[in-house]
């Protein structure tokens, strides 16, 4: 696992969370207890100067929050579970579009794809690229990355810093 | 005069998200109609008068920027003022969106974002005095 993309993959999504739908999350060292509430889990596959996908799984509680927040619902409105859903996978394309050129700088193109909720039984990712948890008020959020082949030889050797993603 | 819009994403939430930022810049908005890809955008360009389009890069079956292509294609279609709303975050890609007077906003954006792009190129006239 590289050091490097579990901290990209952490800065994007808390950005994204907050400026997306005003969530607020803290990076945990470990995977935190899910408090209860199950993980909805979406995918989305991405082609380009490297291929692969990234994964983000979000406890079920946080979703109506979610998506109350990223349409502007007035208080007490509850919006239906597609609609939940569609946030969630608005939310991983969101971060997987501003996650690559973190990783691989502005210079190169990348072809992101639908994003896809995945089933329980669905293919397990072994050995991810990068994997961060985090915690939020009222739930947990897990980010994994997958690149098939491995990462290209001059990214892998030098990670970008937030400093250089300005 | 009101202001008929075309908002291409394959994301009904965003496609929502961007409606109502829109409402909030104060912008006269006239008829809003909605596709999912680019293939139903163009759809959507040859059965409505739209003044104003709005789309995402990637999307299935035909994305953005090959739906603009075939805007640009179109001498009835070209003139359409377009703004890109989209993660995409290749230069390459945004510079040749730029080149042919497509707008670039980022995703994630803020309702000011996209009031001042929409005052950039539609001018102020066409948005509600309230608007600030």
């Amino acid at each position: 696992m590289n050091a490097a993309i579990s901290a990209r993959l952490a800065e994007v999504t808390m950005e994204t969370l907050e400026r997306l739908a005003y969530i607020f999350a803290a990076p945990a060292p470990e995977a935190p207890a899910a408090a209860g509430s199950p993980l909805e889990t979406v995918r989305v596959d991405f082609t380009g100067r490297f291929t692969g996908g990234m994964e983000l799984a979000l406890s079920a509680s946080v979703l109506a929050e979610l998506a109350a927040n990223m349409l502007g619902a007035e208080e007490g409105t509850t919006l239906s579970a597609d609609e939940q859903r569609d946030a969630l996978r608005e939310l991983a394309n969101v971060v997987c579009g501003n996650l690559l050129p973190a990783i691989a700088g502005s210079e190169h193109e990348f072809n992101i794809h639908t994003p896809y909720l995945a089933s329980a039984d669905g293919p397990e990712w072994k050995d991810p690229a990068g994997l961060s948890h985090l915690v939020l008020e009222n739930g947990v959020c897990r980010v994994r990355m997958r690149v098939d082949g491995g990462l290209p030889r001059e990214l892998a050797a030098t990670p970008r810093t937030a400093a250089e993603q300005g | 005069m009101a202001i008929n819009i075309l908002i291409v994403d394959d994301s009904g939430v965003m496609r929502s998200m961007v409606q109502k930022a829109m409402q909030l810049s104060g912008l006269a908005i006239g008829e809003v109609h909605q596709a999912s890809n680019g293939q139903e955008g163009l759809t959507a360009l040859e059965a409505h008068w739209i003044d104003l389009v709005i789309a995402d890069i990637n999307m299935p079956v035909m994305n953005g920027e090959e739906m603009i292509e075939r805007m640009q294609a179109q001498p009835e279609l070209k003139a359409i003022p377009t703004i890109v709303i989209s993660t995409e975050g290749s230069r390459s890609r945004i510079e040749r969106l730029q080149k042919i007077g497509v707008r670039f906003i980022h995703k994630p954006f803020s309702p000011e974002m996209i009031r001042d792009t929409l005052k950039d190129i539609l001018g102020s006239e066409v948005f509600h005095e309230r608007s600030h």
